[in-house]
């Protein structure tokens, strides 16, 4: 599969000319900035692809701006918080002769009440789509060790059989092939290295946990011409990195023996049960 | 027929559990994996946050996140508190409250999830013949006042103070890690992430380690203790403070003088509230009840015992529904029959 035919318009820009140095499909990445929780914006930046705009679709498919196009400038296409918040799937699109590449995301703004995205996520918005069924919702995200279900499907119509490539920033290579419905099952790598404690991070601040990047991509050739499409997104450590559950089970049964002079008998105990005292 | 499936309040109130319980634990997996960002992500029940299928979010965690990532920081910047920080709590707390007005703490005694898990084992410490172990009215003021000090230490200080630095960012909700419920919803999804302890750092093994001894003490204590963490439960005392705005009430009134204490409704209350048995008014309606109904249940006076809605009675105590409860429970809740048996024609009774 060629991977590396287009060039990095991004890259170009100033500021955020990076492209993503781990992989060579077509990635978005969001970054946040600001100082507060209240002025924080994301930027969402191409990677990988030349774009002008950023398609945005917001999971309130009744709402008159459902549909947005973000135009790309040198800090990558701003994306504001809608009231209605939500999911938000982000896709950039470039065609040059032949090829058509396609680089999609979710962006979660976590909001009560939002609307179940699931009938946006299936609404077609590319030839060549990578679908995720579902995607993570709050309190939860992909982790290392884990299996996700992704549709594959092409002009509406899933494609069995189908191979999707999974590479992640941690190096990792993997190949999946969608069954007979479409839907691909990725088992997300555990790849993470042991770190060095990072003092004062705690366990429970968001904007500190560990993360990574893996990319999904699948390439389908049709009418003379061919397209990749590649879904990304962050993950993080497997659920026991750095729990014991030896430990838990220890504790647990060390709780329940300390509970277990309640279920004794006493020997004058009458035969109505009301007696005896916590 | 309805009758007949449902012949006592007792019924409908486990029919209901074992639904509540449904939802809170598998709801996202049953309607829908986004089912949790839109019920009320502020259940006056602990529908656990860290159960990847619940249906819905407890309030205690969203109180102990506000407070810790907003109103902690914000605190720190004084001039950054404005209406942009106290309108999400305030919108947490309101959409509880939209809920809580309907039921009141009902949520305790027909919704949470633990409370059910915990009747449940109770259920089966009956069948086993274990013991029943209850606090008297000389003791039970010891363990009352627990449950405010776990609300204003555990949900309300804590995550406060992280938000402002003052202590470790991992007593950001800190109540979480240490509730039983985190652990029996988890596990009832076939996942043991939460059951194992966290060991990156002393603070995180420390809360873990009581937490899972907890939940260890209460799955043996249930067995022989009837609702054991219900009485020390957080979201006891926040439900409480909110109690009296409620149009859902017990009542009980000393109609015509019918009450004669005879503290049957005491024995049937699974919280050992005994002021049910010598109390009327607004001093019956206790901070500790649940609106199980069970005192309502349990009472052979007509009408003395009720639960209403905006004053209209939903239910009431009556000497029938006593005799039919008592046939097949006792109140302190021992089957009359080891096994259930379900029949749908009239059982002949040994009483009659």
């Amino acid at each position: 599969m060629d991977m590396s035919g287009g060039h990095d318009h991004a890259a170009m820009m100033q500021g955020m000319g990076k492209s993503a140095a781990w992989t060579l499909y077509p990635t978005l990445k969001a970054r946040m900035s600001g100082e507060s929780r209240e002025t924080m914006k994301t930027a969402v930046v191409p990677q990988n692809i030349v774009t002008a705009n950023i398609d945005a679709w917001s999971n309130n498919l009744k709402d008159v701006n459902v549909y947005r196009q973000l135009p790309v400038d040198m800090g990558g296409a701003m994306l504001d918080k809608p009231a209605n918040g939500g999911f938000h799937w982000l896709s950039a699109r470039e065609e040059e002769g032949e090829t058509v590449r396609v680089a999609s995301t979710v962006y979660p703004f976590n909001e009560r009440g939002a609307k179940d995205p699931t009938a946006m996520f299936m609404q077609q918005k590319h030839e060549l789509e990578i679908i995720p069924q579902p995607f993570p919702r709050e309190h939860s995200r992909y982790r290392a060790n884990e299996d996700w279900q992704f549709l594959v499907r092409f002009n509406g119509r899933p494609l069995p059989g189908q191979k999707v490539y999974l590479e992640t920033s941690n190096g990792s290579m993997a190949e999946f092939v969608a069954d007979a419905q479409g839907v691909v099952k990725v088992h997300v790598p555990d790849d993470f290295k042991a770190e060095t404690e990072r003092k004062g991070t705690g366990g429970h601040n968001h904007g500190m946990r560990r993360s990574a990047e893996l990319v999904l991509a699948t390439e389908h050739a049709d009418g003379g011409k061919t397209y990749l499409t590649a879904f990304n997104s962050s993950y993080g450590p497997n659920a026991f990195e750095k729990r014991s559950l030896a430990m838990g089970l220890g504790f647990t049964l060390l709780g329940m023996l300390g509970a277990v002079p309640l279920l004794r008998q006493r020997k004058a105990e009458p035969k109505s049960e009301e007696t005896g005292n916590a | 027929m309805l009758k007949t499936i449902f012949p006592t309040l007792g019924r409908i109130r486990f029919t209901v559990q074992i639904l509540m319980l449904f939802l809170t634990v598998y709801g996202g997996a049953l309607l829908g994996s986004y089912t949790v960002d839109r019920i009320s992500q502020a259940l006056p029940a602990l529908s656990c946050a860290y159960d990847k299928m619940t249906g819905d979010h407890c309030i205690l965690i969203v109180n102990q996140h506000q407070l810790h990532h907003r109103v902690g920081e914000a605190l720190v910047k004084a001039q950054d508190i404005t209406l942009k920080v106290f309108i999400p709590v305030a919108m947490s707390v309101g959409v509880f409250f939209m809920f809580f007005f309907f039921l009141n703490k009902a949520f305790c005694g027909w919704v949470c999830p633990l409370g059910t898990v915990q009747e449940l084992l109770y259920r089966i410490g009956r069948r086993l013949g274990r013991p029943l172990n209850r606090f008297t009215p000389a003791n039970v003021g010891r363990v009352r006042p627990v449950k405010w000090l776990m609300l204003l230490v555990l949900v309300l200080a804590l995550p406060t103070l992280a938000g402002m630095g003052v202590v470790s960012n991992e007593l950001g909700d800190p109540f979480c890690q240490v509730c039983p419920s985190r652990i029996a919803t988890t596990l009832l999804t076939a996942d043991s992430e939460q059951i194992a302890v966290r060991t990156s750092t002393g603070v995180n093994f420390f809360l873990g380690a009581l937490g899972n001894a907890m939940f260890g003490f209460i799955v043996i204590a249930a067995l022989a203790a009837r609702q054991p963490f219900c009485r020390i439960c957080p979201l006891l005392s926040w439900n409480a403070l909110f109690q009296k705005l409620s149009p859902m009430r017990l009542v009980k009134k000393d109609v015509h003088e019918k009450c004669a204490k005879c503290g049957v409704c005491e024995k049937a209350c699974p919280m050992d509230i005994h002021e049910i048995g010598t109390e009327f008014g607004k001093k019956a309606f206790h901070e500790d009840c649940t609106l199980c109904g069970r005192c309502a249940e349990y009472c052979p006076d007509d009408d003395v015992i009720q639960l209403k809605f905006f004053g209209l009675r939903i239910f009431a105590s009556s000497r029938e529904h006593y005799k039919r409860r008592v046939k097949a429970e006792t109140p302190e809740g021992a089957p009359k029959k080891r096994f259930i048996n379900i029949r749908f024609d009239k059982p002949k009774s040994e009483d009659d």
